[in-house]
């Protein structure tokens, strides 16, 4: 590929590397888009996006200034996941579950392993990949069946997965495990591993219906890795899980979404509004103003419920408060929902020929299939179940 | 903490095996879920008549037998029912 190629039509010949930020989020959308029929059409990673996400420094989006990342907040996450969502979904959560690893060195590692890390993720070496499903457990975070060894060299690890977004490019993994010596399976400890450090055996094919440039592989991780890997304390897992992964992967994912069906509506009423489009569409018809009212109304409440959530995280100390934890998941399955229907709000408002078919210039029909799989990310009918039994520990129903 | 307290937590903590439940006990960590934090809940609360604050509903107060414990003789004492404690 030639260096032109890598650069979409209309954007900087060369990456933003400083300057503001959503500058440099708009360049990686912008590649991100120019390559996304093609990732979509073969289901592999979006190589291109991840370079442009490293050269812009945004990979290193939410490392702190000290360690010379952009010290991005989580208005800033969102803003640029809703950004990137907007071009391509796969892309979108690809950052988004890696800044939720980074906020989890951040936070949570002792300052030897924080210091090894977090420069190495500020100039763009290092893409973290997420290691907790295992199989017969689903995406349920807080067990693990897989034991980790500790020695005095270390801890070893064996470990299979069969899913890990992005497992097959990633520089660096953080891998849920048993605790060593263990003495149930709700002891997890998170190990930081990098590539290096590890033997990495992918099997089977990523074949799904969307989200296919996520590229979510199955992996067998083996090695060994020193003691001071470990993220937070031995066995305490479930206090990143609570305060870091499940927070921030609504918050991100939602944004994610949000913006795939932002861009979706844009690139919709960008259709209808140019000369061939006023040509095919009786934009007076109050079927299709209907149609277009009812995605933009779903896009607004989803984005007033994102906005809301972030302000009451930021203010939070305690987010497993019941309040904060339903309203959390009460994001997370409106986003889910309401994206998706949007999407197929237009898809009905603008017909086959320019909604359905695979080819059609506003891309619905990708839209559609990535949002399917929202609600199954951490499966809503678990957050439902959940949220049963946190509504039963509120009965004075205090909102969030 | 009271022998009806250890009583009524035990059988939710089913990798307590034979160790000894003391207040540095880590609920969590000896098998207590959410599901089973709720369960609890209503034990406690029938056992000793009380009605433990919802700002006493989170992590921490479920981190230990003891923080819990703590929370409970709290509860009572605040609510007037001090023979519970």
């Amino acid at each position: 590929m030639s260096a032109t190629q890598a650069v979409a039509p209309g954007t900087a010949s060369r990456a933003p590397n400083d300057g503001p930020l959503m500058e440099r989020a708009r360049y990686v959308a912008a590649v991100a888009a120019e390559h996304a029929r093609r990732h979509d059409r073969d289901a592999d990673f979006p190589v291109e996006a991840l370079a442009a996400m490293r050269e812009t420094g945004l990979l290193g989006l939410t490392v702190p200034g000290d360690h010379g990342g952009l010290g991005g907040t989580l208005t800033d996450l969102l803003d640029v996941c809703i950004e990137l969502g907007r071009a391509d979904m796969s892309v979108a959560m690809i950052l988004g579950m890696h800044c939720q690893q980074v906020a989890a060195v951040t936070g949570q590692a002792a300052p030897r392993l924080r210091d090894e890390l977090l420069p190495r993720i500020a100039v763009g070496e290092l893409y973290l990949a997420s290691v907790t499903t295992e199989a017969g457990k689903g995406g349920h975070l807080l067990t693990a069946t897989s034991a980790a060894s500790s020695d005095h060299s270390g801890i070893g690890i064996d470990r299979f997965a069969p899913i890990v977004t992005g497992g097959a490019h990633a520089d660096g993994f953080l891998i849920t495990v048993q605790a060593p010596n263990a003495a149930s399976p709700s002891e997890v400890s998170l190990i930081y591993a990098d590539r290096g450090q590890l033997t990495i055996e992918e099997s089977g094919a990523w074949n799904p219906m969307g989200m296919r440039a996520s590229h979510s592989v199955a992996l067998r991780l083996t090695g060994h890795v020193p003691a001071h890997q470990v993220v937070g304390e031995h066995g305490a897992f479930s206090v990143i899980a609570g305060e870091v992964f499940g927070p921030l992967a609504h918050l991100a994912w939602s944004a994610a979404w949000l913006g795939t069906a932002t861009g979706a509506l844009s690139r919709v009423v960008r259709m209808l509004r140019s000369p061939a489009g006023r040509r095919r569409f009786d934009l007076g018809s109050e079927l299709l103003l209907g149609r277009l009212s009812a995605a933009r109304q779903k896009l607004d409440n989803v984005h007033a419920l994102l906005r809301h959530t972030e302000q009451a995280v930021r203010a939070t100390a305690d987010l497993s408060q019941p309040r904060m934890q339903l309203l959390l998941n009460a994001l997370k399955i409106t986003a889910s929902e309401q994206c998706h229907a949007a999407v197929d709000d237009l898809v009905t408002a603008v017909g086959l020929r320019d909604g359905y078919l695979k080819d059609s210039e506003t891309g619905l029909e990708a839209a559609l299939r990535d949002l399917r799989s929202a609600p199954m990310n951490y499966s809503n009918d678990r957050l439902h179940q959940a949220d049963g039994r946190l509504t039963l520990l509120d009965p004075e129903v205090r909102l969030a | 903490m009271e022998a009806r307290f250890t009583e009524l937590l035990t059988p939710f903590l089913k990798y307590l095996g034979d160790q000894e439940l003391t207040e540095d006990s880590d609920l969590r960590r000896l098998g207590l879920d959410s599901m089973q934090s709720i369960e609890l809940l209503f034990a406690i609360e029938d056992t000793f008549g009380i009605s433990l604050p919802d700002e006493d509903l989170n992590d921490a107060t479920f981190a230990t037998a003891g923080t819990l414990w703590k929370s409970i003789t709290a509860a009572a004492g605040a609510q007037g029912l001090a023979d519970a404690a």
